[in-house]
């Protein structure tokens, strides 16, 4: 029917109700009871209509349901002036018609409880036994709300009451008759009408359940209701009702209904025979959605802190895992995500409630892939709606394991990884790994780490079913980096094992090939410098540690060789950083060794000119810092990056690169002591200014001289006087030079820079003996 | 009003205005009358009883006369139906030579009964094949007129939208003798039991109260003039309108009461 006709209608009733309303109402005033009954009789006639939606006979029924309190209230004021209200309980059922009868009775049989002059027991069985007369669905739904809504506050509850009035098993019978009743109707409507509009009867039926799920609101209520009576009586009672339906809407609804409105001490008593019934449901009931529903509000009771917990006597977990299973197999025709997200929630169970009891996560893992097996799943990709369950499922332990590698002692996880094509796979692990690397958890053997990596194989080595070889793209990276962070997380018991450790991550990462290596190799080279350090410590405990030392070394000379072909620039900064560390512990052969390396490598591959300034010039930094090394190897470097200096091909390379090498003679130390060669630097600096003359563009050749000044300065500074003797003339010239510069953006830098360096002379107690 | 087998006693008082009455006698009747609609003129006396007050004279004064119809049996009770009335009264008749003063007085009779021995529940399985059965029960066969239907219908197979339910209370007057019956029937009450379509294995409560309602007991052949006799009549209406009745009788009967049994009529 069209909206605007529901309106009309609706809107021509709630006139009528008005008109009765006030007339009744006024009656009531002049104490006229017989007319406002029969006022109170049309306006209840409106209700017998068959032609309003269920959304507008509830606002009719509300309408009129306010309406009649005022005739409740008239009538409790009427026994209290000494009424008999009995005589008035069979006067009003002389109405004709059914529906105004009904509502009357009710309203009547009310202030009759109210009065307490007859036993509220049987006024209550009564009203409830005569409601049957109204079966038309839509009508007797409402009429039974309404008496539910009006013996809200009279229902005998606890035990106080007197044999003739009553005690919570009226109560519990009465809620229980009326839900019955109210549920047939319910699911009858459903067979109503035309199958052209089950989609819109339906759509109804849902805006009624409603109705419905307020009688076991009102039976939870119950005060008097324990955990005695609900285990014998009432769920039982319930179950029965729900199964008999038939219905798959009202089973699913009521079905949450009790687990939501009856209390989690409850629920835990009656286990068995909740999930019985859940076997007992029709084949399209989301059982599933049901059990789910139960077990996280079981395992968020456990884990709450005001409950109790979960009684030691109550198997949680064994009765859930042997239900489900029940439930499961008894249902051929239920698809196999909603299996695997049963088996989610009861692994969530386990974990919340058993958190020490890795063998029953290991055990729901099994029976999942149980029945994976036996539905012959296998190879499971993204447009399989099993996938999305399946990795949530996954994710639960993970997520819930507060030390993540807990999950490597799950049996059955593997096999469940490798159901999944590669993307799941590959999804999965990187979940694990950012899991591990956020929390920070500790990898303390090679053991984990040959698990863990097995398990994460798709991020470490290309996989046969891999679509194909992995782009270096931006996730590439990442995904990279952040197995190379793992490497952190290695903390063996010993520094030993740490050395096993990082050997069996080399193997692995050795396999991942070349793209993978240069991001992963290199923080497993640190930490093995890192492993170098601690055993420098450890000299008085350990006396073999030196020869540990070396092999280290031997370990980390490999590992980077094997990046030299690759990333040679990145593998000639680990050999420089390898030669720190073996300077650290004072072994001139092996920091001579890792020099030497990396020098041979800018020699062999550095075509890039730039690169080669930088190299030069980083090598020049490792040399300068190191102590360990003797006079003769020490010679052979300085005068090697001296002449390498030389040899680069662009003039202010050259210039720079020389001036450069000049501290390789002053702060560069043999044996530990500083050379402060202060004639070789003169050498150097000359040099370099002699570079820097050669320059033809003025420019730049200012700039040379003016950085050329800086060094100077920086050399008398540190008292060398063989420089300071030549600082005036320098001095002059580039004051000269600056002065002489057209004007440009490069021009105006340079100048900058030269009043930088005269402020910073100015501020130099004594001038350097220049005039600025 | 009147019981049936009590006497009907009272006083006649004439008063004269202040004139003589001559008269050839004064007489007090009480007659038990059944009269038939359609046969005017035709009433049939089923009791007549004379007394005379005053024998043949001139009365000079007003007078009083008391009389007593001692321990009369009324064997029927007063009625008034669509085509026949019965009823019982007190004429005073003053004879004279031409014209003469004729007062009658009607009196109510009642006949009350005891309970009745035997009163079976009425349980009966209906039904039409392959489309509709039900089985009803009253709680009685005799009800009396204050009493309560209590019943329940059983629905055992419903294959029709049935819209609504009502039980009906059916008079049935009949009138005269084979082969000149004359059947009146009258709804006397429609009460709506049940709304909407029940479902097989539903059961309906049935609770009807009888003192609302305008009956009287059930008479069977007075006088081999007429019966009167009512039935339930359970009426299902389904939803094209169409109706699945059954009637069944029950005797209704007037209970006993002695407050009622102990008021008077005082007559002019």
């Amino acid at each position: 029917m069209a909206m605007e006709d529901q309106e009309k209608l609706l809107t021509e009733a709630l006139n009528q109700v008005k008109k009765n309303a006030f007339e009744m109402k006024t009656c009531l005033d002049n104490n006229k009871l017989m007319d406002a009954l029969k006022y109170a009789s049309n306006m209840l006639g409106e209700l017998r209509t068959s032609l309003l939606s269920p959304k507008s006979y509830y606002e009719l029924y509300m309408s009129i349901s306010d309406q009649l309190q005022h005739l409740e209230q008239f009538l409790i004021d009427e026994f209290q002036k000494g009424k008999k209200i009995s005589e008035l309980y069979e006067l009003v059922q002389y109405a004709g018609n059914i529906v105004p009868r009904l509502y009357l009775l009710v309203t009547v049989g009310m202030v009759y409880i109210k009065a307490k002059e007859g036993s509220r027991r049987d006024i209550l069985r009564d009203l409830v036994e005569m409601c049957r007369g109204v079966q038309h669905p839509l009508r007797g739904l409402f009429l039974r709300n309404y008496l539910l809504q009006c013996s809200r506050n009279q229902l005998p509850d606890g035990n106080t009451q007197g044999e003739q009035d009553g005690s919570v098993h009226d109560s519990i019978q009465f809620i229980e008759q009326n839900f019955s009743e109210m549920n047939k109707l319910w699911v009858r409507m459903q067979h109503q009408g035309h199958t052209r509009e089950k989609e819109r009867r339906e759509k109804e039926r849902l805006e009624l359940r409603i109705l419905v799920g307020t009688n076991l609101v009102r039976l939870a209520q119950l005060e008097g209701l324990d955990i005695g009576i609900y285990q014998k009586e009432v769920l039982p009672n319930v179950m029965e009702q729900v199964i008999k339906c038939r219905d798959a809407i009202a089973q699913e609804y009521l079905m949450e209904c009790v687990i939501q409105v009856f209390p989690d001490e409850f629920h835990l008593q009656t286990l068995n025979l909740f999930l019985k019934s859940c076997a007992d449901l029709q084949d399209t009931v989301n059982v599933k959605g049901i059990i789910i529903a139960l077990i996280d509000r079981l395992a968020a009771y456990a884990h709450r802190s005001d409950s109790g917990g979960i009684p030691a006597e109550i198997k949680l977990f064994d009765i859930f895992s042997q239900e489900v299973t029940l439930v499961i197999q008894g249902r051929a025709a239920m698809p196999v995500e909603d299996i695997v997200a049963l088996y989610a929630s009861l692994v969530n169970l386990a974990l919340k409630c058993y958190p020490t009891r890795i063998d029953y996560v290991s055990k729901t893992l099994g029976c999942c892939l149980e029945a994976f097996k036996k539905r012959e799943v296998s190879k499971i990709d993204s447009s399989n709606p099993v996938y999305k369950e399946l990795i949530r499922l996954m994710k639960v332990p993970i997520e819930t394991y507060e030390d993540t590698l807990t999950v490597l002692k799950l049996e059955n996880f593997p096999d469940l990884f490798e159901l999944f094509v590669f993307q799941g796979r590959r999804a999965l692990s990187l979940f694990l790994v950012q899991t591990i690397v956020d929390r920070d958890c500790i990898i303390p053997s090679s053991e984990e780490v040959e698990q863990l990596f097995k398990l994460i194989s798709p991020l470490l080595i290309n996989q046969p079913d891999q679509p194909k070889e992995p782009e270096e793209d931006d996730d590439f990276v990442e995904e990279q980096w952040l197995v190379g962070r793992l490497v952190h997380l290695l903390k063996a018991s010993s520094p030993d094992q740490q050395f096993v450790t990082l050997s069996a991550v080399r193997k692995q990462f050795g396999a991942g090939g070349d793209k993978r290596i240069t991001h992963t190799l290199p923080p497993l080279i640190f930490a093995a410098y890192k492993l170098v350090k601690q055993y420098s410590t450890l000299q008085q405990q350990d006396d073999k540690w030196e020869k540990k030392c070396e092999r280290i070394f031997q370990f980390c000379l490999q590992t980077t060789n094997a990046l030299t072909k690759v990333k040679p620039d990145m593998a000639q900064r680990l050999f420089l950083q390898g030669a720190l560390a073996a300077d650290q512990i004072n072994s001139e052969t092996i920091a001579y060794e890792f020099i030497t390396q990396a020098m041979s490598l800018s020699e062999e591959e550095s075509s890039d000119l730039r690169s080669q300034q930088a190299t030069i010039t980083l090598i020049m930094g490792t040399v300068e810092r190191m102590k360990c090394l003797g006079e003769d190897n020490h010679a052979t470097l300085r005068t090697n990056c001296a002449q390498a200096s030389a040899r680069l091909l662009k003039k202010p390379d050259q210039c720079r690169a020389v001036l450069t090498s000049a501290h390789l003679f002053w702060s560069g130390k043999v044996a530990g002591k500083e050379l402060q060669d202060g004639k070789k630097v003169l050498d150097c600096v000359k040099r370099s200014g002699k570079f820097a003359q050669q320059c033809m563009e003025k420019v730049v050749q200012t700039q040379l001289f003016v950085e050329l000044l800086n060094s100077c300065i920086l050399f008398t500074h540190k008292g060398n006087d063989e420089v300071a003797s030549t600082l005036t003339q320098l001095f002059d010239k580039v004051k000269e030079d600056v002065k002489g510069l057209e004007s440009g953006e490069e021009s105006e830098q340079i100048r900058k820079h030269f009043e930088n360096t005269l402020e910073y002379i100015r501020n130099t107690s004594g001038h350097f003996g220049l005039s600025v | 009003m009147r019981r049936k087998g009590r006497s009907v006693t009272g006083k006649v008082s004439i008063g004269l205005k202040g004139r003589k009455l001559e008269h050839q006698s004064v007489r007090v009747e009480f007659i038990g009358q059944i009269e038939l609609f359609y046969d005017r003129g035709n009433s049939h006396d089923f009791l007549s009883l004379v007394k005379q007050l005053e024998p043949p004279g001139e009365m000079a004064r007003d007078a009083t006369y008391d009389f007593d119809f001692h321990q009369v049996e009324k064997p029927h009770e007063t009625y008034t139906g669509t085509n026949v009335r019965l009823r019982y009264f007190l004429r005073v008749t003053i004879v004279r030579r031409l014209s003469d003063i004729v007062v009658e007085k009607d009196i109510a009779v009642h006949t009350l009964s005891q309970f009745p021995e035997l009163n079976n529940s009425l349980k009966m399985e209906v039904g039409i094949e392959d489309c509709l059965h039900i089985e009803f029960e009253y709680n009685k066969a005799k009800y009396h007129l204050k009493d309560t239907v209590i019943g329940k219908i059983y629905f055992l197979l419903v294959r029709i939208k049935i819209k609504h339910m009502e039980l009906a209370i059916i008079r049935k007057e009949i009138t005269g003798t084979a082969p000149n019956l004359c059947t009146e029937t009258e709804q006397i009450a429609k009460y709506e039991i049940m709304d909407g379509a029940p479902v097989k294995g539903e059961s309906i409560p049935i609770r009807l109260f009888l003192s609302g309602y305008d009956l009287t007991p059930t008479m069977k052949e007075v006088n081999k003039k007429f019966s009167v006799r009512y039935y339930l009549n359970l009426v299902l209406v389904d939803e094209e309108e169409r109706r699945y009745f059954k009637q069944q009788e029950i005797i209704l009967w007037r209970k006993g009461d002695s407050k009622v049994a102990r008021q008077m009529v005082t007559e002019k």
